[in-house]
Protein backbone atom coordinates (compact mmCIF):
# COMPACT_ATOMS: atom_id res chain seq x y z
CA UNK A 1 0.00 0.00 0.00
CA UNK A 2 1.22 3.62 -0.81
CA UNK A 3 2.09 5.79 2.62
CA UNK A 4 -0.30 8.40 1.92
CA UNK A 5 1.11 9.95 5.39
CA UNK A 6 2.74 13.53 4.07
CA UNK A 7 6.46 14.36 5.09
CA UNK A 8 7.89 14.47 8.55
CA UNK A 9 9.88 17.58 9.61
CA UNK A 10 11.29 17.94 13.32
CA UNK A 11 10.05 20.87 15.44
CA UNK A 12 12.22 22.43 17.66
CA UNK A 13 10.94 25.19 19.89
CA UNK A 14 12.62 28.05 21.43
CA UNK A 15 11.06 29.77 24.94
CA UNK A 16 12.61 32.66 25.15
CA UNK A 17 15.43 35.02 23.02
CA UNK A 18 18.84 33.74 23.36
CA UNK A 19 17.63 30.27 24.66
CA UNK A 20 18.37 27.40 22.69
CA UNK A 21 16.05 25.84 20.74
CA UNK A 22 14.85 22.21 21.55
CA UNK A 23 13.30 19.42 20.01
CA UNK A 24 9.88 18.84 21.16
CA UNK A 25 8.67 16.43 18.61
CA UNK A 26 7.61 16.15 14.69
CA UNK A 27 5.21 16.97 12.85
CA UNK A 28 3.43 15.95 9.17
CA UNK A 29 2.79 18.30 6.50
CA UNK A 30 3.48 18.82 2.58
CA UNK A 31 5.72 21.67 2.79
CA UNK A 32 8.02 23.54 5.26
CA UNK A 33 6.23 26.37 5.28
CA UNK A 34 2.83 24.43 5.91
CA UNK A 35 4.79 22.40 8.98
CA UNK A 36 5.47 26.06 10.52
CA UNK A 37 1.77 26.92 10.44
CA UNK A 38 0.73 23.31 11.72
CA UNK A 39 3.58 23.23 14.52
CA UNK A 40 2.75 26.39 15.95
CA UNK A 41 -0.64 25.39 17.06
CA UNK A 42 0.51 21.51 17.79
CA UNK A 43 4.13 22.92 20.15
CA UNK A 44 3.46 26.24 21.21
CA UNK A 45 -0.33 26.06 22.44
CA UNK A 46 0.74 25.62 25.63
CA UNK A 47 4.35 26.97 26.61
CA UNK A 48 5.40 29.86 25.57
CA UNK A 49 7.23 30.70 22.57
CA UNK A 50 9.09 33.01 20.52
CA UNK A 51 10.86 31.07 17.28
CA UNK A 52 9.65 27.92 15.77
CA UNK A 53 12.25 25.85 13.53
CA UNK A 54 11.34 22.96 11.17
CA UNK A 55 13.69 20.95 9.32
CA UNK A 56 12.89 17.63 7.36
CA UNK A 57 13.59 14.74 9.08
CA UNK A 58 15.20 13.77 5.88
CA UNK A 59 17.61 15.91 5.98
CA UNK A 60 19.10 14.30 9.31
CA UNK A 61 21.62 11.99 9.71
CA UNK A 62 22.06 9.48 12.49
CA UNK A 63 24.36 7.36 14.28
CA UNK A 64 22.89 3.75 14.47
CA UNK A 65 21.95 2.66 17.88
CA UNK A 66 24.36 -0.90 16.88
CA UNK A 67 27.33 1.64 16.77
CA UNK A 68 26.38 3.07 20.24
CA UNK A 69 29.51 1.37 21.33
CA UNK A 70 31.16 4.64 20.18
CA UNK A 71 29.96 6.73 22.43
CA UNK A 72 32.27 4.08 25.44
CA UNK A 73 34.81 5.84 27.34
CA UNK A 74 37.15 2.69 27.11
CA UNK A 75 39.77 4.34 29.64
CA UNK A 76 38.97 6.77 32.20
CA UNK A 77 38.48 10.46 30.90
CA UNK A 78 37.41 12.15 33.79
CA UNK A 79 40.50 14.81 32.95
CA UNK A 80 37.81 16.12 29.96
CA UNK A 81 34.66 16.62 32.47
CA UNK A 82 35.48 20.79 33.54
CA UNK A 83 33.93 20.57 36.61
CA UNK A 84 33.65 23.91 38.62
CA UNK A 85 33.13 25.90 35.52
CA UNK A 86 30.39 28.19 35.10
CA UNK A 87 28.41 26.67 31.82
CA UNK A 88 25.65 29.39 30.89
CA UNK A 89 23.22 28.10 28.50
CA UNK A 90 23.89 31.38 26.44
CA UNK A 91 26.28 33.76 26.05
CA UNK A 92 25.90 37.04 25.08
CA UNK A 93 28.00 39.69 22.80
CA UNK A 94 30.23 40.80 25.92
CA UNK A 95 31.05 37.22 27.36
CA UNK A 96 28.15 37.24 30.37
CA UNK A 97 25.95 34.56 30.80
CA UNK B 1 -13.19 62.43 19.76
CA UNK B 2 -11.69 60.03 22.15
CA UNK B 3 -13.77 57.67 24.00
CA UNK B 4 -11.25 57.00 27.26
CA UNK B 5 -13.90 54.51 28.73
CA UNK B 6 -17.14 52.66 27.82
CA UNK B 7 -18.81 55.28 30.08
CA UNK B 8 -18.24 58.10 28.35
CA UNK B 9 -20.57 56.93 25.57
CA UNK B 10 -23.77 58.66 25.35
CA UNK B 11 -27.12 58.58 23.84
CA UNK B 12 -26.24 57.67 19.54
CA UNK B 13 -22.73 56.58 20.00
CA UNK B 14 -23.62 54.54 22.80
CA UNK B 15 -25.88 52.65 20.66
CA UNK B 16 -23.56 52.62 17.80
CA UNK B 17 -20.54 50.65 19.85
CA UNK B 18 -23.38 48.26 21.48
CA UNK B 19 -24.41 47.30 18.16
CA UNK B 20 -20.43 47.41 16.43
CA UNK B 21 -19.69 45.21 19.62
CA UNK B 22 -22.61 42.64 18.65
CA UNK B 23 -21.69 42.39 15.10
CA UNK B 24 -18.04 41.41 16.18
CA UNK B 25 -18.92 39.12 18.94
CA UNK B 26 -21.47 37.02 17.31
CA UNK B 27 -19.49 36.31 13.82
CA UNK B 28 -16.48 35.14 16.08
CA UNK B 29 -18.97 33.12 18.47
CA UNK B 30 -20.86 31.54 15.37
CA UNK B 31 -17.60 31.12 13.33
CA UNK B 32 -15.71 29.68 16.48
CA UNK B 33 -18.73 27.18 16.88
CA UNK B 34 -18.90 26.20 12.89
CA UNK B 35 -15.70 25.57 13.22
CA UNK B 36 -15.10 23.53 16.44
CA UNK B 37 -17.21 21.04 14.52
CA UNK B 38 -14.06 19.50 12.81
CA UNK B 39 -12.87 18.90 15.87
CA UNK B 40 -12.24 14.98 15.46
CA UNK B 41 -13.19 14.99 12.00
CA UNK B 42 -10.00 17.11 10.60
CA UNK B 43 -8.35 15.33 7.52
CA UNK B 44 -5.18 15.30 9.81
CA UNK B 45 -4.84 15.35 13.01
CA UNK B 46 -2.40 18.11 12.81
CA UNK B 47 -4.89 20.38 11.16
CA UNK B 48 -7.71 18.86 13.26
CA UNK B 49 -5.44 20.29 16.50
CA UNK B 50 -4.81 23.68 14.76
CA UNK B 51 -8.19 24.10 13.59
CA UNK B 52 -9.73 23.29 16.85
CA UNK B 53 -7.35 25.57 18.52
CA UNK B 54 -8.63 28.51 16.40
CA UNK B 55 -12.08 27.80 16.78
CA UNK B 56 -11.46 28.41 21.06
CA UNK B 57 -9.27 31.38 19.88
CA UNK B 58 -12.73 32.91 18.32
CA UNK B 59 -14.96 31.84 21.25
CA UNK B 60 -12.56 33.77 23.33
CA UNK B 61 -12.65 36.63 21.17
CA UNK B 62 -16.34 36.59 21.43
CA UNK B 63 -16.06 36.32 25.33
CA UNK B 64 -14.10 39.58 25.62
CA UNK B 65 -16.60 41.71 23.08
CA UNK B 66 -19.45 40.44 25.37
CA UNK B 67 -17.62 41.23 28.22
CA UNK B 68 -17.29 44.75 27.45
CA UNK B 69 -20.93 44.56 26.38
CA UNK B 70 -21.61 43.61 30.19
CA UNK B 71 -19.85 46.72 30.84
CA UNK B 72 -21.89 48.93 28.56
CA UNK B 73 -25.23 47.23 30.82
CA UNK B 74 -25.91 44.09 28.59
CA UNK B 75 -26.70 40.98 29.66
CA UNK B 76 -23.56 38.32 31.20
CA UNK B 77 -21.66 37.18 28.79
CA UNK B 78 -22.90 33.27 28.93
CA UNK B 79 -26.57 34.82 28.81
CA UNK B 80 -25.70 36.60 25.77
CA UNK B 81 -23.82 33.41 24.11
CA UNK B 82 -26.19 31.25 24.59
CA UNK B 83 -29.70 32.59 25.80
CA UNK B 84 -30.90 34.41 23.16
CA UNK B 85 -33.06 33.72 20.07
CA UNK B 86 -31.74 33.58 16.81
CA UNK B 87 -33.59 36.87 15.74
CA UNK B 88 -31.45 38.60 18.33
CA UNK B 89 -28.11 37.92 16.77
CA UNK B 90 -26.28 40.48 14.55
CA UNK B 91 -23.93 37.74 12.90
CA UNK B 92 -23.41 37.79 8.92
CA UNK B 93 -24.68 34.72 7.38
CA UNK B 94 -21.16 33.87 5.99
CA UNK B 95 -20.58 32.22 9.27
CA UNK B 96 -23.63 30.61 9.94
CA UNK B 97 -23.23 28.35 6.69
CA UNK B 98 -22.72 24.94 7.32
CA UNK B 99 -19.10 23.62 7.69
CA UNK B 100 -19.23 21.97 4.55
CA UNK B 101 -16.54 19.93 2.87
CA UNK B 102 -12.77 20.92 4.43
CA UNK B 103 -11.81 23.01 1.33
CA UNK B 104 -14.76 25.01 2.11
CA UNK B 105 -14.25 25.96 5.47
CA UNK B 106 -10.54 26.77 5.32
CA UNK B 107 -11.65 29.20 2.13
CA UNK B 108 -14.19 30.62 4.62
CA UNK B 109 -11.73 30.81 7.49
CA UNK B 110 -9.46 32.91 5.37
CA UNK B 111 -12.26 35.37 4.16
CA UNK B 112 -13.60 35.76 7.77
CA UNK B 113 -9.79 35.83 9.31
CA UNK B 114 -9.11 38.38 6.54
CA UNK B 115 -11.87 40.68 7.58
CA UNK B 116 -10.74 40.48 11.26
CA UNK B 117 -7.51 41.96 10.05
CA UNK B 118 -8.56 44.40 8.23
CA UNK B 119 -11.55 45.90 10.72
CA UNK B 120 -9.13 44.85 14.25
CA UNK B 121 -6.19 47.11 12.11
CA UNK B 122 -8.60 49.85 12.03
CA UNK B 123 -10.23 49.11 15.79
CA UNK B 124 -6.43 49.77 17.06
CA UNK B 125 -6.61 53.18 15.79
CA UNK B 126 -9.95 54.01 16.83
CA UNK B 127 -11.59 56.26 19.10
CA UNK B 128 -13.09 54.23 21.63
CA UNK B 129 -9.97 53.53 23.63
CA UNK B 130 -11.12 50.02 25.78
CA UNK B 131 -12.12 48.38 22.42
CA UNK B 132 -8.48 49.60 20.42
CA UNK B 133 -7.22 48.50 23.33
CA UNK B 134 -8.64 44.63 23.18
CA UNK B 135 -8.34 45.24 19.15
CA UNK B 136 -4.53 45.10 19.66
CA UNK B 137 -4.13 42.22 21.91
CA UNK B 138 -6.20 40.35 19.73
CA UNK B 139 -4.24 40.96 16.83
CA UNK B 140 -1.63 38.32 16.81
CA UNK B 141 -4.39 35.55 17.12
CA UNK B 142 -5.54 37.03 14.03
CA UNK B 143 -2.70 37.14 12.56
CA UNK B 144 -1.60 33.38 12.70
CA UNK B 145 -5.46 32.34 11.67
CA UNK B 146 -4.66 34.57 8.39
CA UNK B 147 -1.04 32.96 7.54
CA UNK B 148 -3.19 29.65 8.42
CA UNK B 149 -6.05 30.18 5.88
CA UNK B 150 -4.28 32.01 3.08
CA UNK B 151 -1.68 28.63 3.45
CA UNK B 152 -4.84 26.59 2.70
CA UNK B 153 -6.30 28.20 -0.02
CA UNK B 154 -2.93 28.40 -1.48
CA UNK B 155 -1.98 24.66 -1.51
CA UNK B 156 -5.76 23.15 -2.32
CA UNK B 157 -6.15 26.20 -5.21
CA UNK B 158 -3.09 25.02 -6.61
CA UNK B 159 -2.99 21.53 -5.81
CA UNK B 160 -5.00 19.31 -7.97
CA UNK B 161 -7.67 19.70 -10.77
CA UNK B 162 -9.83 18.39 -8.64
CA UNK B 163 -9.19 20.40 -5.48
CA UNK B 164 -8.64 23.23 -7.60
CA UNK B 165 -12.26 23.18 -8.79
CA UNK B 166 -13.56 22.03 -5.22
CA UNK B 167 -11.79 25.71 -4.28
CA UNK B 168 -13.38 27.44 -6.88
CA UNK B 169 -16.99 26.15 -6.44
CA UNK B 170 -16.03 26.83 -2.55
CA UNK B 171 -15.52 30.74 -3.07
CA UNK B 172 -18.29 31.00 -5.51
CA UNK B 173 -20.77 30.03 -3.55
CA UNK B 174 -19.25 31.92 -0.26
CA UNK B 175 -17.85 35.46 -1.76
CA UNK B 176 -21.20 36.98 -1.33
CA UNK B 177 -21.64 35.55 1.89
CA UNK B 178 -18.40 37.08 2.95
CA UNK B 179 -19.51 40.38 1.39
CA UNK B 180 -22.34 40.32 3.51
CA UNK B 181 -19.79 40.65 6.37
CA UNK B 182 -19.80 44.50 5.39
CA UNK B 183 -23.45 45.00 5.12
CA UNK B 184 -24.23 48.92 6.12
CA UNK B 185 -26.30 49.94 9.17
CA UNK B 186 -27.82 52.30 10.76
CA UNK B 187 -24.57 53.17 12.53
CA UNK B 188 -22.37 53.39 9.93
CA UNK B 189 -22.46 57.22 9.96
CA UNK B 190 -21.84 57.55 14.08
CA UNK B 191 -19.20 55.01 13.96
CA UNK B 192 -17.26 56.76 11.62
CA UNK B 193 -17.86 60.80 12.60
CA UNK B 194 -16.83 59.70 16.04
CA UNK B 195 -13.72 57.71 14.54
CA UNK B 196 -14.68 54.41 16.26
CA UNK B 197 -14.83 51.91 13.44
CA UNK B 198 -14.51 53.01 9.60
CA UNK B 199 -17.72 52.54 7.66
CA UNK B 200 -18.21 49.13 6.25
CA UNK B 201 -18.32 50.08 2.65
CA UNK B 202 -14.56 51.62 3.57
CA UNK B 203 -13.70 48.32 5.33
CA UNK B 204 -15.16 46.57 2.24
CA UNK B 205 -12.49 47.63 0.17
CA UNK B 206 -9.84 47.66 2.25
CA UNK B 207 -11.01 43.83 2.36
CA UNK B 208 -11.14 42.94 -1.05
CA UNK B 209 -7.47 44.57 -1.66
CA UNK B 210 -6.21 42.01 0.64
CA UNK B 211 -8.30 39.30 -0.29
CA UNK B 212 -7.71 39.68 -4.24
CA UNK B 213 -3.62 38.76 -4.16
CA UNK B 214 -4.09 35.42 -2.03
CA UNK B 215 -6.94 34.36 -4.50
CA UNK B 216 -5.11 35.49 -7.73
CA UNK B 217 -1.73 33.21 -6.34
CA UNK B 218 -4.57 30.23 -5.81
CA UNK B 219 -5.23 30.61 -9.13
CA UNK B 220 -9.07 31.43 -8.01
CA UNK B 221 -11.59 34.05 -9.76
CA UNK B 222 -13.37 36.33 -7.85
CA UNK B 223 -17.36 36.16 -8.81
CA UNK B 224 -17.77 39.13 -10.81
CA UNK B 225 -21.04 40.35 -10.34
CA UNK B 226 -21.51 38.70 -6.36
CA UNK B 227 -24.63 40.33 -5.03
CA UNK B 228 -24.07 40.60 -1.00
CA UNK B 229 -26.22 38.46 1.34
CA UNK B 230 -27.54 41.21 3.98
CA UNK B 231 -29.73 40.50 6.51
CA UNK B 232 -27.50 39.46 9.37
CA UNK B 233 -26.71 42.39 10.83
CA UNK B 234 -30.02 43.43 11.44
CA UNK B 235 -31.24 39.88 12.72
CA UNK B 236 -32.23 37.99 9.79
CA UNK B 237 -30.66 34.97 9.15
CA UNK B 238 -31.11 31.72 7.59
CA UNK B 239 -32.41 28.63 9.24
CA UNK B 240 -29.19 27.62 9.54
CA UNK B 241 -28.26 29.80 12.51
CA UNK B 242 -30.89 28.06 14.22
CA UNK B 243 -30.35 24.77 13.92
CA UNK B 244 -26.57 25.69 15.08
CA UNK B 245 -28.02 27.44 18.30
CA UNK B 246 -30.59 24.74 19.28
CA UNK B 247 -27.35 22.48 19.03
CA UNK B 248 -24.85 24.90 20.87
CA UNK B 249 -27.30 26.14 23.29
CA UNK B 250 -28.66 22.56 24.44
CA UNK B 251 -26.86 22.29 27.70
CA UNK B 252 -27.19 25.64 28.41
CA UNK B 253 -30.94 25.44 28.20
CA UNK B 254 -31.17 22.46 30.60
CA UNK B 255 -29.78 24.50 33.72
CA UNK B 256 -28.86 28.02 33.21
CA UNK B 257 -27.68 28.89 36.50
CA UNK B 258 -25.59 25.54 36.52
CA UNK B 259 -21.92 26.44 37.83
CA UNK B 260 -18.93 24.92 35.72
Amino acid sequence: MTDTQWNVFEVFHQQARGEPHVHVGSIHAPDAEMALVLAKEQYSRRQACVNLWVVPAEAILATAYENDDIFERGTDKSYRESWGYKTPKTIHGDGTA
Amino acid sequence: MTFNSLESLKGTNRDAAINLLYRLADDELIIGHRNSEWTGHAPILEADIAFSSMAQDEMGHAQAYYQLLHQLGERDPDTLAFGRKPREYRCASLVCLPKGDWGFSVLRQFLYDASETVRLTALCGGSLVPLAQLAGKLRGEEKYHLMHGRSWVLRLGNGTDKSHAAMQAALDFAYPHALGLFEPTEYDEPLAQTGISPREDELRRQWESAVAPVLADARLTVPGEAKPFYGGRVGQHSDGLGELLESMQLVYKIDPTAKW
